[in-house]
């Protein structure tokens, strides 16, 4: 122990002597550290930002829509499969499913007094709110009677609202799409951004009868997208299956066949995103871990070059009773030494960009503390590795022939 | 208990190059006491330095058997032999090698260091050796400020701060003019005379082997003579009788 502190005294002496050379040693850890550092919280936000995105998607939800066969290599043509009929046996029969909304989708332009704005229209269900995580803002969902009469009512996204009304007020107000005026009941909570990039409250919602009636017209039950919700996460797999079996029987399609629907859950999303994401971090680490290791070799450079200039001292130190194993310390400490204060600055450097970084684009960087340790304890690591070569050949020297040295 | 500190028997060393074996020392049987000043006088190449280093532990005979202070150190590990420098041997040399940059007192400290004697009293300890040497307002100078005879001073100092009952000076004047050099010997002689420290010196000038009470001379490797100064030169009387003209700049 008192080897251990003299010697990191002694470190500290000899770094203090050739301060440029210790410095520009540093920096290429520091380099090393602060990139891993900053990767690692790049990483971690951008991965957060994408998961919440997707867990804005619902909870628990599986997408179902429908999907081009292949008959003998062709593709045949898609046509819209699902319908309002399919949602409703789903419903009753499949027994993991808590609820199910249709959702077709079309662009519009609408109108509000002098305001014109073109955005989606969704035509959904009653359940749309509840499997989709929307909430109200301000006013009412649709009416049963809404949905039986195809009312011409919309319930409008923050995004639209903004656009038409600014802060006025909305609810109760007309805004015309093509030559149907169409009377605002609700406003939709803002949401933000979807994975997919779209922003989630650039949105007007109708019910699904009057969106097929007034906006896009269509058979009637058609829909383009049924969306389902397991009733918790360890039934959607289960739901799946449900799902596929009801489908199939409705559709005709024989289990060997290929379906003319597709299933997606949220899950699933998910997880196609954790390995891309995982597949990412692993490269950008990587890379950032080979600037740590061109650090650590910088490190064992310098301690090269240094024990080769101090060969005299350290005949000096082993003549009047310095052992092998002190001179080992002593440069394997001067070593770990200059790493780990790379490593400490690397740190607060990595933290520095980081919090730049945070502010520039507003999102919220947090470094694990985990992150923390092990940038210290890497550094002091490459300090060990990179140090013991030098360490040792400084140890295994000829007393005499050290003191000889000039 | 036998009184010799040093007691080398049959000792050869063998150097091994490409071309052929050097024999440095051969069948050489020594024995030193308690107490003792003897100088090892030669030519160069006659085997001094070798001589030097074994009796320093820092090389192994490659024959023989070397015992220091009752202790066989001759095919001890170089861990041991670093403990056997570090309590039994002070070491002085021509080029005072001591460490740049660092201060006298930081100096005279290091041996202590290894020793693992803790801050305080290894601090202590190092300014009263640094006093005893007549340097005690210069313990914060690092070599470069410090002339000659001081440094020589210092590294003397060094070499005592662990009390070893040997002190091994390597040529200790040889970077020194003569007033410098009597002044090292004056001191010498009072820590053989006062501490008791046995001191074994390796010279090639006369004047100095002049002053230290046995002569040893090496010839190829083997001891040519071995005498005793029956009346050794007092260093300090010599200092006294030079002439006072010389200006004594540091």
């Amino acid at each position: 122990m008192k080897h251990l502190l003299s010697a990191i005294r002694i470190s500290f002496r000899a770094i203090s002597r050739s301060k440029l050379r210790a410095g520009l040693t540093i920096l290429g850890i520091l380099i090393g550290v602060s990139a891993v550092v900053i990767v690692v919280a790049l990483g971690n936000a951008v991965r957060g930002q994408v998961m919440a995105q997707i867990n804005t998607l619902g909870a628990n939800t599986i997408y179902i829509f429908p999907q081009d066969t292949r008959s003998s290599g062709a593709r045949t043509q898609a046509r819209a499969r699902l319908s309002e009929a399919d949602a409703a046996a789903i419903l009753r029969e499949a027994t993991s499913i808590s609820a199910i909304t249709p959702q077709s989708t079309t662009r519009a332009q609408v109108l509000a007094g002098d305001k014109n704005y073109s955005t989606s229209v969704l035509g959904v269900g009653d359940s749309y709110f509840q499997v989709m995580g929307f909430e109200l803002a301000q006013g009412t969902t649709f009416s049963a009677i809404d949905f039986r009469t195809k009312t011409k009512v919309l319930i409008l996204g923050a995004t639209v609202k903004r656009e038409l009304f600014g802060d006025g007020d909305a609810i109760g107000e007309y805004v015309r799409i093509g030559k149907y005026p169409f009377r605002v009941v609700g406003l939709l909570k803002e949401k933000g951004q979807s994975p997919f990039g779209e922003d989630q409250d650039d949105r007007m919602l109708t019910p699904i009868g009057t969106f097929r009636a007034r906006l896009l017209p269509s058979p009637p039950g058609r829909v383009q997208l049924l969306i389902a919700q397991a009733s918790d996460d360890l039934t959607v797999d289960s739901a799946t299956r449900q799902i596929d079996r009801i489908l199939r029987q409705r559709h005709d399609i024989e289990p060997e066949d290929e379906p003319d629907f597709g299933v997606r859950t949220q899950a699933e999303i998910r997880k196609t995103n954790e390995q891309s994401f995982a597949i990412l971090t692993t490269i950008l680490s990587a890379i950032a871990g080979i600037s740590l290791v061109v650090g650590g070799i910088g490190v064992m450079n310098v301690m090269l070059v240094s024990v080769t200039e101090r060969t005299r001292e350290i005949g000096i130190r082993m003549a009047i009773g310095a052992s092998q194993s002190d001179i080992l310390l002593q440069f394997l400490v001067e070593a770990i030494v200059l790493s780990l204060c790379g490593g400490v600055l690397g740190l607060l450097v990595g933290l520095g960009v980081n919090a730049g970084i945070a502010r520039a684009l507003g999102w919220t960087l947090s470094v694990p503390p985990s992150a923390v340790i092990l940038a210290v304890t890497v550094s002091a690591g490459v300090g060990v590795v990179f140090g013991f070569l030098p360490a040792h050949r400084a140890s295994r020297l000829d007393p005499i022939d050290a003191l000889r040295h000039e | 208990m036998s009184n010799a500190l040093i007691e080398l028997s049959s000792v050869d060393k063998d150097y091994v190059s490409e071309a052929a074996i050097v024999r440095a020392l051969r069948t050489v049987d020594l024995v030193i006491d308690k107490g003792d000043f003897a100088a090892i006088v030669g030519q160069s190449g006659s085997g001094k330095s070798t001589m030097m280093n074994i009796i320093g532990c820092l090389d192994r005979p490659t024959r023989g058997s070397y015992v220091l202070d009752g202790i066989d150190v001759s095919q001890r590990s170089n861990d041991a032999r670093a403990i056997v420098r570090n309590r039994l041997i002070g070491f002085i040399f021509q080029g005072f090698n001591l460490l740049p940059r660092t201060t006298a007192l930081e100096n005279v400290e290091l041996p202590l260091i290894y020793r693992g004697i803790s801050g305080k009293i290894r601090r202590k300890r190092a300014e009263e050796v640094l006093a005893s040497v007549g340097l005690a307002d210069r313990m914060h100078h690092t070599p470069n400020q410090l002339s000659g005879g001081q440094q020589q001073r210092v590294a003397i100092a060094r070499a005592l701060v662990t009390e070893p009952p040997l002190l091994l000076a390597d040529e200790p004047t040889g970077n020194l003019d003569t007033r410098t050099s009597l002044e090292v010997l004056e001191l010498l002689q009072r820590l053989n005379e006062d501490a008791g420290i046995t001191i074994v010196l390796v010279t090639h000038e006369h004047d100095i082997a002049a002053c230290a009470k046995r002569v040893i001379r090496m010839t190829d490797g083997r001891v040519q003579f071995d005498t005793r100064n029956a009346a050794p030169m007092v260093a300090k009387a010599a200092l006294a009788a030079l002439p006072t003209t010389d200006q004594e700049g540091t």
